[in-house]
């Protein structure tokens, strides 16, 4: 390019060799997840959407209406609270066998470690379908769903939590004689507890959310109605329910807040371990997970006898024998293809769009929007996207797209809210334009900050793209869905177990690019 | 008329008088240094002079314009054509040390040019010419996180010369140097200013660096001017009551404070030394 080979910029070459291998991954990915935006604006979409979206005004609010709504509602909390109590009940063990923490010689438990990629590794959704299956209709199902999936995720949390605290408290007791669990309970939880304590309530938020997006597969809850209202194209009904989601989740927000903030306080000096304000709050969760399974009668005693132990060992042989003839793995391999793409270019989407909202002027407004984005769960974006654009991946990759800008503008805006601000006001200073002072002062700060925030989410839109598909959005999901329909269980066995392998191969490149960008 | 201040004031939110009453001018070409004890307003003044701070009273013009009743457009403009020296280097530790010098022009450059010097720097040669005067060339493409202390405030100094203003601000520009290297960039800065005719306002922390490279003399205490000389004219009474809260010691370049007879001692060989 220049004469002089030393006035040559020497990462070029690199750089251009990243961006050619980039674009030569993106635009087949681009090609799988059917990216057509011309399509928002075909004219029978926009008719199908328009009257749906027409019809949300004025919202339903008839006394019968609103009765289902307030029953669905609590149920909807109720699923949430009772499914975060097992998962807590399961974790609690699995995360003191998985983890290092106490040990004298650092032996991680492979056996444990295994369980807690199988139970995370199944999005939720997958096993509420397998759970419908079994105990039918019913929150049975949701709960059941919660807790194996979040009992997998709060293990493997807890877990790093507590190898992640000074571990020379728990050594030294160890040393003096005692116990693994003593040196855990004395060494390492006065260190944790805090962020124990504020993971498991940030959890149950996203508990919340879960419960409602299960109901689309029958486990009960604002879904399950939601899913009627959607099918009969029934906007009002739709506008009323996704209200009261918003106002259930803002709610859940708030109250999971308040939470976290008096965690922040120190505690007050007194011999009792429980003041009693922590003894109201700790009354007050036993109550309200008591009620909670109060309400949702589920009968756990059918679950233990004979005829339910052998129906469940049935079903579940059903799927020891997947299917690996060749002509199923390819269309698998389809599948998983297209589910990845959803995943990449969804969430290359929102990290567009949510860096653009989180810069946006005024702050409050768009906070509000990003709010609204984050609120209503991919499926029922999908649900939505879906009449917008038709059926297929290109509706599940908006629906991500849209959720998940909402998440990551909020990340974003707080990361760019803690960047230096020095050198962008120094740039600004010598003349340079807003922009321009943004890219080349602050960007730079904050970039592998958000690259790691983007990351992470993309392991989670993995997850959820492969489920997307319950709702005709392409990819897995849909697979799956229809082969459960036809209690084709060695299909579907396939299909599960290239989620597996789908979302544990994510999670290695998510790793593997955070490394290199750090 | 490089700068003209009347009765210029700075009154933080916070209740706080920076700076109170200043009257200054200063012709093109002018090299000024700023004295004084820490937290005398050496800073502020040098915020109100580079248009970082909108002074709370009086009249503040600035290479012929008063800045803060000008439309935007044109108040980048103005301060595309000020530079200044941080203390601290506000450069992004991720950046590579190429585009942070060419950062320097990004006041003048048009919007295409400032995005595609981030995918390839636009003026290799003339980012490796300003670093080269601070013997940092060989560091061009390395990253700012990988450099010390020093060779970071050197690039920071590159980025102003790259810049080429007509007012050179400098705010402890050599704070993190040691004392041979530190004499030989102030040296650089002036003779910079004076082959193009740029202003050089430093604030310094050395009385004998500002004493040995700068004609003009300012002494700042409480947030007033305790005098303006040419440096010839600064005696050691002067001095001594400018720092008199520092406990009598006057701050010199060497890293220990030396006794006041010394740095009188001295004082002349510096200026020899310098310009």
């Amino acid at each position: 390019m220049l004469l002089n080979p030393a006035d040559r910029d020497p990462a070029a070459t690199r750089r251009l060799a990243a961006l050619l291998a980039a674009l030569a991954i993106l635009w087949p990915l681009l090609q799988a997840a059917e990216v057509k935006p011309g399509a928002l604006f075909a004219a029978d979409n926009l008719k199908v959407i328009g009257g749906f979206l027409a019809a949300f005004l004025p919202p339903e609010t008839g006394i019968e209406f609103l009765g289902y709504l307030g029953k669905a509602t609590l149920e909807t909390l109720a699923i949430a609270t009772a499914g975060l109590a097992l998962a807590w009940i399961l974790a609690v063990p699995l995360a003191y066998l998985a983890s290092g923490a106490g040990r004298e010689k650092a032996s991680l438990n492979p056996v444990s470690r295994f369980l807690l990629t199988l139970l995370r590794g199944i999005p939720e959704l997958v096993w509420a379908l397998l759970f419908v299956r079994v105990f039918g209709l019913g929150p049975a199902a949701g709960v059941l769903a919660l807790g194996l999936t979040y009992g997998g995720m709060l293990a493997k949390v807890y877990a790093e939590i507590l190898e992640s605290a000074d571990p020379r408290p728990a050594r030294a007791l160890r040393q003096a004689g005692a116990g693994r669990p003593a040196a855990i309970a004395y060494g390492l939880l006065p260190q944790a507890a805090k962020e124990l304590v504020s993971y498991t309530v940030y959890r149950w938020e996203c508990a919340i959310r879960a419960s409602v997006v299960m109901g689309f597969v029958g486990a009960g809850g604002l879904g399950q109605l939601m899913d009627q209202a959607m099918k009969m194209l029934n906007g009002g009904e739709a506008a009323s329910i996704l209200l009261a989601f918003m106002a259930l989740v803002m709610a859940a927000d708030g109250l999971s807040h308040w939470l976290r903030r008096r965690l922040e306080k120190p505690a007050a000096p007194r011999a009792a371990a429980f003041g009693p304000g922590m003894a109201g709050l700790s009354l007050g969760l036993a109550a309200a997970v008591l009620a909670s399974f109060g309400f949702l009668d589920i009968g756990f005693g059918a679950l233990f006898t004979r005829e339910a132990a052998s129906s469940m060992g049935e079903f579940a042989a059903n799927f020891l024998a997947p299917d690996l003839s060749g002509e199923w793995l390819l269309k698998v391999a389809k599948g998983a293809w297209e589910t990845l793409a959803m995943s990449a270019v969804g969430t290359l989407l929102a990290a567009a769009a949510g860096l653009l909202l989180a810069l946006g002027r005024p702050r409050f407004l768009f906070g509000l929007g990003l709010n609204a984005l984050r609120s209503v769960p991919e499926l029922v974006w999908a649900t939505i996207t879906a009449l917008a654009v038709g059926l297929g991946p290109f509706a599940g990759t908006l629906a991500l797209a849209l959720h998940t800008a909402g998440v990551l503008g909020r990340l974003y805006a707080e990361a760019l809210e803690n960047a230096p601000a020095a050198p962008n006001q120094a740039l600004r200073l010598a003349g340079a334009p807003r922009s321009i002072a943004f890219l080349h002062g602050t960007l730079p700060e904050v970039f592998p900050q958000l690259l790691a925030y983007t990351l992470y989410r993309w392991e989670m839109n993995i997850r959820m793209a492969a489920i997307l598909g319950f709702v005709g959005a392409g990819g897995l999901g849909q697979l799956l869905y229809f082969e459960l329909s036809l209690f084709h269980y060695a299909q579907a066995s396939t299909v599960i177990a290239a989620m597996l392998i789908l979302s544990v191969t994510v999670d290695w490149g998510s790793a593997w690019l955070r490394r290199r960008s750090a | 008329m490089s700068f003209a201040l009347a009765g210029v004031g700075l009154t933080h939110t916070n209740g706080f008088t920076a700076l109170a009453d200043i009257g200054l001018q200063a012709g093109q070409g002018e090299r000024i240094a700023l004295i004084g004890p820490s937290g005398a307003g050496k800073t502020s003044l040098l915020s109100v002079l580079g248009t970082a701070l909108r002074p709370t009273a009086g009249d503040f013009t600035v290479l012929g314009a008063e800045p803060w009743a000008l439309p935007a457009g044109t108040q980048k403009a103005l301060r595309a054509r000020i530079g200044t020296v941080h203390q601290a280097p506000p450069i992004p530790a991720r950046q590579r040390v190429v585009t942070a010098v060419l950062a320097g022009r990004l006041g003048q450059w048009p919007a295409w040019k400032s995005l595609a010097s981030l995918v390839y720097p636009a003026d290799i040669p003339g980012a490796r010419a300003a670093l080269a005067r601070l013997e940092l060339a060989d560091k061009l493409f390395e990253r700012c996180d990988r450099l010390s202390g020093g060779q970071l405030q050197r690039v920071g100094i590159a980025r102003v010369l790259y810049q080429a203003p007509e007012l050179i601000l400098a705010d402890e520009p050599v704070s993190a140097l040691d004392p041979a290297l530190a004499l030989a960039t102030i040296r650089l800065l002036a003779a910079e200013a004076k082959a193009r005719g740029a202003t050089l306002v430093a604030s310094l922390h050395a009385v004998d660096l500002a004493l040995g490279c700068f004609p003009r003399i300012i002494g700042v205490k409480a947030g007033r001017i305790a005098f303006d000389l040419p440096a010839e004219e600064v005696t050691e009474a002067l001095l001594q009551e400018l720092y008199a809260s520092e406990g009598g010691a006057l701050p010199t370049l060497a890293s220990e404070p030396r006794s006041a007879v010394h740095a009188a001692a001295s004082d002349g060989a510096g200026r020899a030394a310098c310009c």
